[in-house]
């Protein structure tokens, strides 16, 4: 009788005792990430937000002087419309290639389709500033290979080019010819791995080519399409690189203050004001965050169970 | 293309406009590269006078590369082994946090895990450039700024190698090989080393290949934190190389030896190992990302 009183018990202290154990496990495996995930996620986060209120320059309390700062910056309001000027188009583009590319792609025989998809996915390779210097030669008529193209428009120097395309319709094809073809590899597998039934079943039905493309293929891939959108979106609101190394091509190109992670940069390093610089910042993450809690919870698109 | 041609008899509107969308499309992605690496064989002079995909000599591309090479005493080459210890440092860094986190994220279940993956998913949809300044702030307070110890811990943080990890241990892990191997007596490092890494090879290979990817191209962050040329990584020597020549703003010129040639054999010197680990990673990325993007 005895027995049947202490085993369950036994066995649930040792129950607990494994439990305990396999916590301790988990955290030492994760310890390293932890850390990492600490030091460069949460507090860097944590401090810019509580510097945000602090007057760098005196090293006080400040209040929320420092967002009316930014706020009354007659830069802020400039920059914000730039970078949406510059993420709608970029947006736009990169849905349209990548959409139309891949399932033309996805119609094509599948060597063929595979150097294709090569072709657009090598430029990923170019990135950061090589994209700038790379298209800075592209965009000056007297070297570029797209010279002829140029001269359709009368644009004989790169002065003429950037203006006539204009500054966030540059950027946005810098970023298109780096970034698009790493999706549309993505989205090559994804439209091979669709049902072939319901494929077959569409083909039967009668329906081919564009209309196999847009009423079958492109509902089943929408959902993704819509996950790219957003994290180009997001992505773009961050821009840094290609609007700072304009200047490499010469003062009349050259952008300081363009976008909003510009300003804030400019704020820490050239005014030495990290007040500020720390509450344009907090904005920028906070968006950002925003953006990341909505696809977590408000979409499937991960997963995290 | 021929062969898709045959397939359909004719050539409608429709396939006519899909080849020529292509076509343009091919023009696109394509012409910018091959017009780079042909342009680093050719001299200043050819550059703008002769035809764009006019081909330079050996002379030209050998005097444009000793120009580059010995430019400043030999500063590219200290700027490309800068961004090989980086580009080390920092994946070796971001494979000891992520495979071991990842497994156990996938494996055990404790109190905190649903937080850390929330933390995680955030971080990792959070673009890295939004958190550079607020970095930049830290490591001013801790000092280490302008180190190469800050840089690389920095870019060891790799949130989405932790998510596929994460993936990967919970999909592909044979259930009852880790059940009877712990029945065994195997104690969860001996589970970890044993059986978990010896199957997390293409796991190991993908969070590597794309943590190298954004370390090698990290520009804001490196640009941010070293202020000293000599800790500079490629992608930000590059753009020094050409601030401090003016080769690209076709102004008079001067007496650096750094023109057009040399700064497009500098950005091919960027571009370069990337595009050779893109053809040898082709197809395996094809399925990683679709794990981590597509399917999550």
């Amino acid at each position: 009788m005895t027995t049947a009183v202490t085993n369950p018990d036994a066995r649930r202290r040792a129950e607990r005792r494994r439990k305990s154990r396999e916590v301790r496990t988990a955290y030492l495996f994760l310890l390293p990430y932890l850390l990492l995930l600490f030091m460069f996620g949460i507090f860097p986060i944590f401090y810019a937000f509580g510097l945000s209120f602090v007057d760098t320059i005196e090293y006080v309390f400040y209040g929320i002087e420092n967002y009316v700062f930014v706020f009354d910056d007659f830069r802020v309001p400039r920059a914000i419309f730039n970078v949406l000027t510059f993420v709608a188009i970029w947006v736009t583009l990169t849905l349209l290639a990548v959409a139309s590319l891949s399932l033309m792609l996805d119609s094509l025989g599948r060597r063929t389709a595979g150097t294709l998809r090569t072709i657009f996915f090598l430029p990923g390779a170019v990135t950061s500033s090589a994209i700038v210097v790379l298209w800075l030669f592209l965009l000056d008529p007297t070297v570029s290979p797209f010279g002829p193209v140029f001269s359709l428009f009368h644009w004989e120097n790169r002065q003429d080019v950037v203006t006539g395309i204009g500054f966030a319709g540059v950027f946005a094809i810098m970023a298109l010819f780096s970034t698009s073809g790493g999706w549309i590899v993505v989205f090559g597998g994804a439209l091979s791995s669709l049902p072939t039934e319901v494929l077959e079943a569409a083909r039967i039905d009668g329906a081919k080519g564009f209309s196999l493309a847009t009423r079958i293929k492109l509902p089943m891939i929408w959902r993704s399409l819509v996950l790219m959108a957003i994290l180009t979106f997001a992505g773009g609101l961050q821009m840094f690189v290609e609007p700072q190394l304009m200047g490499m091509a010469g003062a009349q190109f050259s952008l300081t203050d363009w976008s909003l992670n510009q300003l804030a940069f400019e704020y820490a390093f050239r005014m030495g004001d990290f007040g500020a610089s720390a509450a344009l910042s907090t904005l920028l993450v906070g968006t950002s965050i925003i953006v990341a809690l909505v696809m977590i919870f408000g979409t499937k698109f991960y997963k995290i169970d | 293309m021929t062969a898709s041609v045959s397939r359909k008899p004719g050539l409608s509107v429709g396939r006519f406009s899909v080849y020529a969308f292509l076509a343009f499309a091919v023009c696109f992605y394509g012409i910018p590269l091959l017009w780079l690496f042909i342009a680093g064989t050719r001299s200043d002079a050819s550059l703008l006078t002769d035809a764009p995909f006019a081909l330079g000599t050996w002379d030209s591309l050998a005097r444009s590369w000793t120009n580059l090479t010995t430019y400043n005493n030999f500063q590219i080459g200290t700027w490309a082994i800068n961004s090989a210890i980086y580009a080390i440092g920092g994946v070796v860094l971001s494979l000891i946090a992520s495979i071991p986190g990842g497994y156990a994220l996938a494996l055990s279940e404790f109190p905190g895990r649903r937080l850390i993956l929330v933390l995680t998913l955030i971080a990792m949809i959070t673009p890295s450039s939004a958190v550079v300044l607020p970095i930049f702030i830290e490591m001013k307070l801790l000092g280490l700024n302008n180190t190469y110890a800050g840089l690389i811990l920095a870019s060891g943080f790799f949130p989405f190698g932790v998510y596929l990890a994460y993936i990967y241990f919970s999909s592909s892990l044979p259930k009852g090989v880790m059940d009877s191997a712990r029945v065994d007596g195997c104690n969860p490092f001996q589970l970890f080393t044993k059986i978990a890494l010896p199957l997390a090879r293409p796991i190991i290979a993908l969070v590597a290949f794309f943590s190298f990817l954004a370390i090698w191209s990290n520009y804001f962050l490196a640009f941010v934190l070293l202020s000293d040329d000599k800790l500079y990584n490629l992608p930000v020597g590059l753009t020094a190389l050409i601030s401090s020549s003016g080769a690209l703003s076709n102004l008079p010129s001067n007496d650096v030896p750094i023109k057009k040639p040399e700064v497009i054999l500098a950005a091919i010197l960027v571009v370069l190992p990337v595009i050779l680990i893109f053809l040898v990673a082709q197809r395996f990325v094809r399925s990683g990302t679709l794990s981590g993007a597509e399917k999550g």
